[in-house]
């Protein structure tokens, strides 16, 4: 049985470009190993506990950022659309569990962005799934999960097969190293594509316009220090938050 | 007419949500997975209806996630609703599934053209809001406003079947060791990277003495550099706090913190760079450099 790692499914945002008429330009639609993707990884190797952990990505990322991370083999579905509603990727990954097969519990980032995807590629496997998981570990063939909500930490005993949707607490704390960056680039990387998977995607939604939003953020206070603090103060005890 | 199911684990923003599915012109129920008060509340916000589940002691309210779903494949919505809370969202990736539906996060509002649904979301982490046709059913999670005034009428609350669910168990649940006082604080400053040294904490202290609030922090300051208590961290994974005063000192605005804010009433971000996400939520902004404004902020409120 094996445990599947989902990484670098999801373009950049840092990529894209607002217009002044608020069009969206997508500079560069590579797929990117996402906020939660390193605490995603992280959890996969330890509920795979040495065990075999398979890499999955979409697009054209680089697959060796879960290799060189401890996925002893990859599987990339190489044209997957990127610009899709959740519900597409969702899809996309299904059926790349699917391909790989004999999986017992899929981790994937429980991305801000896409806050969809894992319940989503659950609901797709019919299998139970946790969002929002801060570390978990396979005991017996159960899945212990922690997870916290402000003060509040859980523990939920989770059956197998399940998916987990992990979101990060802390920034990756150890890149890979040249010697890690090298044996993963050896690891075997299986590419495949849309309709070798035989995919049946919903259709994506269809984009009508774009544009800026009304509210365009903050008033701003520019000027000196002093100034600025006295005009802000100001405005704060005209809106009652300070007495 | 359109039927929307709005999935429900909790009682933030139900009434939000609610107004949300109007929006489409539909008729709405609330599936609530939770304790009998909650079904109440959500009989209160505005439904047609409640179908209410109650899960078994310690169950989490996902192990119903797949009766749930064959509970709204069996309805046939054309639009399912959810917040951002993990639990609604593992129900709403459920019936999503079930239904086929697009899955589209942070709508703002939606609205019936015909036979299609026209969705205003917010996207680029809100840099834009793009309106989006979907012609089949739709899952949405919402990003909706405040919850309008309570709804006059209470809709009719009947059980809903939770058949066999899946074999998932709360085995411990306890809070946090310390207790730091900022999830409950009316006014909340909080300093991200935009702090240079931990020793730099003691030119915010004035300011949280002036103000009488409490220190927040955002997650590389506590987990990275460990300056402040991680109890003190304000981020989707940290504390969600909503303040009627939240000042951010030197914080960029990334999506994951602003997600621990969202509930509060006034913003105010100082930041060095103009363009900084924060000033994108935040309600009031000073261009600066924290070091600059915060003696001269301490000095304004002693006046």
């Amino acid at each position: 049985m094996s445990t599947v790692v989902a990484y670098t499914w999801a373009r950049d945002p840092g990529n894209a470009a607002v217009r002044d008429d608020g069009t969206v330009d997508w500079r560069n639609t590579r797929t990117v190993a996402g906020d939660d993707d390193p605490a995603a990884m992280a959890v996969g190797l330890r509920v795979a506990g040495g065990s075999d952990l398979v890499g999955l990505t979409l697009g054209d990322g680089d697959a060796s950022w879960g290799l060189a991370r401890g996925a002893a083999r990859a599987l990339q579905v190489t044209d997957a659309p990127t610009g899709a509603d959740d519900a597409v990727t969702a899809a996309l990954l299904a059926a790349g569990v699917r391909e790989i097969g004999d999986v017992e519990v899929v981790v994937v980032g429980d991305s801000e962005r896409h806050p969809g995807v894992a319940a989503t590629l659950a609901g797709l496997l019919g299998w139970p799934a946790l969002v929002g998981v801060a570390d978990a570990s396979l005991i017996d063939g159960r899945l212990s999960v922690v997870r916290t909500a402000g003060d509040v930490e859980e523990t939920v005993s989770v059956p197998v097969p399940a998916v987990l949707g992990v979101a990060a607490a802390s920034a990756e704390s150890r890149v890979p190293g040249m010697k890690e960056l090298l044996a993963a680039r050896k690891r075997p990387v299986t590419k495949t594509t849309v309709a070798e998977l035989g995919v049946t995607v919903p259709a994506a939604p269809e984009l009508v316009s774009s544009r800026r939003p009304e509210r365009q953020g903050a008033r701003v206070f520019t000027g000196e220090a002093a100034q600025v603090a006295t005009e802000l103060v100001a405005a704060l005890r005209a809106d009652g938050v300070l007495s | 007419m359109t039927a929307a199911w709005i999935l429900v684990t909790d009682a933030d923003r139900l009434a939000a949500c609610v107004a949300l599915a109007r929006g489409a012109g539909a008729s709405v129920t609330c599936a609530v997975v939770g304790p009998r008060e909650l079904a109440d509340l959500a009989a209160a916000a505005g439904p047609d209806e409640v179908r209410w589940l109650e899960p078994a002691a310690e169950v989490p309210a996902e192990a119903y996630a797949a009766p749930l779903a064959a509970a709204v494949a069996a309805a046939g919505p054309q639009l399912l609703v959810s917040t951002s809370a993990p639990a609604s969202r593992v129900l709403l990736g459920a019936a999503a599934a079930r239904l086929g539906a697009a899955l589209v996060p942070g709508v703002l509002a939606v609205r019936a053209d015909g036979e299609v649904l026209v969705v205003d979301r917010a996207a680029l982490d809100g840099a834009v809001v793009e309106t989006l046709a979907v012609t089949g059913p739709l899952a949405a999670i919402a990003d909706p406003g405040d919850d309008p005034e309570p709804s006059a009428s209470t809709a009719p609350v009947t059980v809903l079947d939770g058949g066999a669910p899946a074999a998932l168990r709360v085995e411990q649940r306890q809070a946090g060791a310390a207790t730091s006082g900022v999830r409950d604080a009316a006014r909340v400053v909080s300093v991200g990277r935009g702090l240079k040294a931990k020793a730099d904490l003691d030119v915010i202290a004035p300011l949280l003495d002036a103000l009488g609030a409490e220190l927040g922090c955002t997650m590389p300051v506590a987990d990275d550099l460990g300056w402040v208590a991680k109890e003190r961290y304000v981020g989707r994974s940290g504390q969600h706090i909503a303040p009627r005063l939240y000042l951010a000192l030197g914080i960029s605005g990334a999506p994951q913190h602003l997600e621990g804010v969202r509930d509060a009433r006034v913003v105010v971000a100082v930041n060095t760079d103009p363009q900084a996400p924060i000033f994108s939520a935040a309600d009031y902004g000073i261009v600066g450099d924290l070091y600059d404004v915060v003696p001269a902020l301490v000095d304004a409120l002693h006046r």
